[in-house]
């Protein structure tokens, strides 16, 4: 049924309604002088440096939670990823799979949510595509975003540069996008105190960049903290030992936690950083961290060190646990 | 034609199972003189071959006595009994060991302090008077002590230390005690005591000792180095002392172990709690386990050890240090592992020293090392038989006869929470101690050095791995990055498997697999299970209504989570549990993290919190402790329906919630109904699955029947129906028994 307030089928079929919607919701919020919907392919100039290229989809449910929504997640996914690389992005292009029904209203705020976090990373939308598919066959609707971001010439960040010694410093609290997702999907109820961190950690890395003790900077989303830390050490063969005290978990977020079963540390971020650096580099580290208004509650939470590559997270009594990679289905192992 | 009698004979033993380091050889080289044989004994590759010539009935004599009147330490098993041709044998000597051949080793658990060495330590004119490391071939720490095999002393932990010239005579002389009892020593050449409190003066030898019962006397908490491992002790008769070291070690609840002076007839126990024969046969085992015991209401020990309690884990001195600590204090210790919660008990001075800081006053070390750790054994009296919680120094190594022949090695990984691993080969099978809980990465990592270690010293290389089906399980995990092909057996076939393994019959089994949660062959957490069958073939036939677990693996430590399930699967309800659940209530309804169970030890828990008696847990099992300490009264089963679906016999707990939730009944008689009619439902199952299958031998194992009142209940409704009931007696029924159950089931299926 093609009501003018929901997204058909036509408006995926090459013709004037795919053209419309192009037009009154992409291109009016997207719109930069190397976005050019008339060409196949846009041609963008490269300021110097390394060219890095990511590419991430989202798929998040509800497309619209506390602290943000699937738009502007789209980008800042993508640049957090090339901004933990050590790049300053650039370009973004753009592929949009709206399910049949979806509101126009809910697409239009979408959109100008994406656009609003372009403009504030100071990256441009220069390509894109759009696809409807079928009711049911689709969760409102899917973006996949692909980055080009520049990297100064010579900077090496990278797992490869971690040695035993190294400190780990996490940029702010842990869980809070995975919490505040998880009870909006499920229609909990909404809580005034729990948003998701959703944002750019571009002013986060950016601090760091100049750090010659810099090693290695990841944003912990699907899997969260304990992810990263297993990534860690796999990579490196050597064992991250976790201070379980120290990682910042807010307390509505451990509230929840506490209440439904969940390890806050295997919970998504989407705005927080993890960043290796040399020990002498630490204490610096957190200082450029907590000047910034994201960064506040930054801290220093584990090591590296030698030893077998697992990781350890030390409990407030003294003792130990191994947190071990994520599995698709956790069940219970002891009760 | 006359019968040509030979004059002598020559005849060759060999014999296998418990001979080496328990003195075998001195007592083979004793024995010969006594019969005037001559010939030979040696070490052959961990057995034992003698040589003896004499006359054909001295020599058939001299053979049954190696037998009969073997030290008692020691289990000789008879291999080989042959001829040989005379030969020309002067005297009778101990000849070298010979380390070719098939390897047939026996590790031996660490043995209590004998009587004769207890005896010349209180003798003044001793050379070791008052020496704690005193010991000889019938006593003193082996597992805890052998690097490698052999068993000499320059493979053991004791290679730093250079025997003196008279222990070197002793050590030496084949009629002597201590002629190779690899851990000989004395004040002049052995591991010595040291004292350290602090920034005091560090004490050694006498005065450590003496400091150490002072602190003791002065309400301190001592970390005392012992023969697996370190105990934390204090005062048990002192709260105080008590209650700081619960505060220390943050255990507010879980029971702690009593060390009582060895005394005549056992006094200084029986003050404390009631003993039988069983009981006292327990309590004076070599391997000098942990008892547990009723305790008397007027007894000397503080409420703190067992608060909500009726019970209290009693030993007696094992080690020479022990007697000397015990005779010196004069009253009863709480003797606990010293470690940090579900890891392994701490055994190297160093490490003590800094991760006990915060719970102990002061450290009574010593400079012998411990090769590997090993708890105190547990064991409680269910249905006539004392029956272990846990394996530990002084029965670990287990060796158990397997009932089928193994094709190839196989190692088993066990399960996640109390863990041990077992080591399968021919028709041996080897469980390890108690190595803890498989969270904690210094238990897993001990895991994996025993795993090495067992291998070693029984020289046989695993070529297979057999490990739980949890996909979760740090052992799965574990096995998974072994070179070596791995095979999962679901957590209560190996429970069964584990009883079956135990009590080797032909023909089918009804096993009670009743514990925690364990996953089970839907994919769901199973825990209520009735299986029939034998190893390698079960099949489900009986379990319990499931229910969705609000906040999963939580549920282990919050009872009142399972109160609330059962009430909100069949529609009740319960204003006692937290304040507000509205956020869990919607979770639960939207099945967000609430897997579903059939667990039997969940129902415990939701009695428990329904009785008042335990809404948190700071330890595994606390809520079913209390509710069968409650359990006194006398209360008749109430009937639960059974309904057959699919093959399953599924009893509905519904209708019993409704007697649980009747606050106007006294505690103890709701508690006993719970546990009556708990019982009614394995006879209910048993009768329904015999009417289908013709089986009357039913096996109860999981952890859930380590509860004594619900086993002996459901030994006496079975036992009058015609049923033989079986219950675990030489591995744990909980969880540390899934190692010698998937020994068992993969041996059933090869």
């Amino acid at each position: 049924v093609i009501d003018g307030r929901h997204v058909t089928l036509a408006h995926g079929n090459g013709g004037r309604f795919m053209r419309e919607l192009i037009e009154e919701v992409f291109v009016r919020h997207l719109a930069n002088p190397e976005l050019d919907t008339r060409t196949d392919a846009a041609h963008v100039p490269l300021p110097p440096g390394e060219v890095l290229v990511t590419t991430d989809g989202f798929t998040v449910q509800p497309l619209e939670f506390p602290g943000g929504d699937i738009g502007s997640l789209a980008v800042h996914g993508t640049v957090n990823d090339l901004a933990v690389s050590g790049a300053v992005p650039a370009y973004l292009s753009l592929s949009a799979f709206i399910e049949e029904g979806l509101e126009f209203a809910q697409l239009d705020r979408l959109v100008a949510s994406m656009a609003q976090a372009a403009q504030a990373c100071g990256v441009r939308v220069v390509a894109g595509d759009t696809k409807v598919v079928r009711r049911g066959e689709g969760g409102g609707v899917y973006f996949a975003t692909t980055g080009v971001g520049i990297r100064r010439q010579g900077l090496r960040l990278g797992l490869d540069r971690v040695r035993a010694g190294d400190a780990i410093l996490a940029s702010g609290p842990v869980g809070d996008h995975g919490t505040a997702v998880l009870l909006a999907r499920e229609q909990f109820g909404l809580r005034g105190d729990l948003s998701s961190d959703a944002a750019s950690v571009l002013p986060l890395t950016g601090a760091l960049l100049a750090m010659r003790g810099l090693r290695f900077m990841r944003d912990p989303t699907r899997g969260g903290l304990a992810t990263v830390a297993n990534e860690i050490a796999r990579a490196t063969g050597l064992c991250v030992r976790l201070h379980g005290p120290a990682i910042p978990i807010r307390p509505p977020v451990l509230s929840v936690c506490e209440m439904l079963g969940f390890d806050p540390l295997y919970l998504a971020c989407e705005g927080r950083v993890v960043a290796v650096v040399a020990p002498e580099d630490a204490d610096a580290a957190l200082e450029a961290w907590r000047a910034l208004p994201d960064g506040r509650d930054a801290a220093r939470i584990g090591v590296v060190q030698d030893g077998r590559p697992h990781v350890v997270l030390e409990t407030e009594l003294g003792g130990e646990r191994g947190l071990e990679e994520l599995e698709d289905d956790p069940l219970p192992r002891i009760c | 034609m006359s019968a040509r009698i030979p004059v002598e004979q020559a005849r060759r033993w060999l014999f296998g199972g418990r001979v080496q380091g328990v003195g075998f050889r001195p007592f083979v080289y004793r024995t010969a003189h006594r019969y005037r044989v001559r010939g030979w004994v040696r070490n052959l590759a961990g057995q034992v071959e003698v040589v003896a010539q004499g006359g054909p009935d001295t020599l058939l004599r001299f053979g049954e006595a190696l037998l009969l009147d073997a030290p008692p330490l020691a289990r000789p098993a008879k291999l080989a009994d042959s001829l040989l041709p005379p030969q020309a044998l002067n005297g009778f000597a101990i000849v070298d060991s010979r380390a070719t051949g098939p390897v047939h080793v026996a590790v031996p658990p660490d043995y209590f302090a004998c009587d004769e060495c207890v005896a010349e330590m209180r003798d003044p004119a001793n050379r070791r008077h008052r020496y704690p490391f005193i010991n000889c071939t019938q006593c003193g720490p082996r597992y805890t002590l052998m690097r490698r095999v052999p068993y000499d002393r320059a493979n053991t932990t004791m290679a730093g230390f250079a025997l003196c010239p008279r222990c070197r005579a002793e050590y030496t002389n084949p009629l002597d005690r201590r002629f190779h009892a690899e851990p000989v020593a004395c004040p002049v050449c052995g591991p010595r005591l040291a004292f350290e409190a602090g920034s005091s003066r560090r004490l050694v030898g006498e005065a450590a000792l003496d400091a150490c019962v002072s602190a003791l006397a002065a309400g301190q908490v001592v970390a005392v180095k012992g023969i697996g491992g370190y105990h934390l002790m204090c005062d048990a008769a002192s709260s105080a002392a008590v209650g700081t070291l619960r505060a220390r070690k943050r255990r507010p609840h879980k029971p702690l172990a009593v060390m009582f002076p060895r005394d005549a007839g056992l006094a200084a126990v029986q003050r404390t709690a009631h003993l039988d024969d069983v009981h006292r046969a327990m309590l004076l085992d070599p391997m000098r386990p942990i008892v547990l015991l009723r305790t008397r209401e007027d007894a000397a020990i503080a409420p703190e050890v067992a608060p909500g309690c009726s019970e209290v884990g009693a030993m007696l001195p094992y080690s020479p240090l022990h007697h000397l600590l015990l005779e010196g204090f004069g009253a009863p210790l709480v003797a606990t592992s010293g470690n940090l919660t579900g890891e392994p008990v701490l055994t190297d001075n160093a490490e003590a020293t800094a991760r006990l800081a915060h719970v102990a006053d002061a450290f009574l070390h010593h400079d012998r090392p411990i090769a590997r750790p090993a708890d105190d054994p547990v064991y409680r009296v269910v249905a006539g038989v004392a029956r272990p919680l846990r394996i530990g120094r002084g029965n670990a190594p287990l060796e158990i006869d397997l009932p089928f022949t193994l094709s190839r090695p196989v190692l088993a990984l066990g399960g996640h929470l109390k863990n041990t691993v077992a080591l399968g080969w021919e028709r041996r099978a080897i469980v390890s101690p108690h190595l803890g809980d498989m969270e904690a990465p210094r238990s897993l990592a001990l895991l994996e050095q025993v795993t090495a270690d067992l291998q070693e010293l029984y020289g046989v290389r695993a070529e297979r791995i057999v490990c739980d089906a949890h996909p979760g399980y740090a052992t799965t995990r574990l096995a998974a990055r072994q070179p070596l092909p791995v095979s999962s057996v679901f957590h209560h076939h190996a429970h069964a498997s584990a009883l079956a393994g135990e009590y080797p019959q032909d023909g089918d089994w009804l096993v009670f697999t009743w514990d925690g949660a364990g996953f089970g062959e839907d994919g769901t957490l199973w825990g209520g299970e009735a299986l029939f069958g034998r190893p390698g073939a079960w099949r489900r036939v009986g379990s319990l209504r499931s229910f969705a677990l609000p906040g999963g693996e939580r549920a282990a430590r919050e009872p009142w989570r399972s109160a609330l399930a059962l009430c909100w699967e069949s529609g009740r309800h319960w204003d006692d549990g937290p304040v507000d659940v509205t956020l869990l209530r919607s979770a639960w309804e939207r099945g967000v993290n609430c897997p579903r169970t059939s667990s039997a030890g969940r129902l415990f828990d939701a009695a428990a919190a329904f009785l008042g008696l335990a809404s948190q847990a700071t330890f595994e099992a606390q809520a079913p402790m209390a509710l069968e300490a409650a359990a006194t009264g006398d209360a008749p089963a109430i009937a639960l329906p059974l309904h057959e679906r699919d093959g399953v016999r599924c009893s509905d707990w519904a209708p019993l919630l409704d007697h649980l939730l009747e606050a106007g009944r006294e505690v103890r008689e709701r508690a006993s109904a719970f546990h009556a009619t708990l019982a009614r439902v394995v006879l209910d199952q048993a009768r329904a699955v015999r009417a289908a299958f013709g089986v009357s031998r039913i096996g109860l194992t999981g952890g859930v029947f380590q509860n004594r009142v619900l086993c002996e209940d459901i030994v006496r409704l079975a036992q009058g129906e015609g049923f033989a009931v079986f219950i675990p007696e030489r591995v744990p029924c909980n969880d540390a028994g899934l190692s010698f159950g998937q020994l068992v089931e993969a041996g059933a299926r090869s």
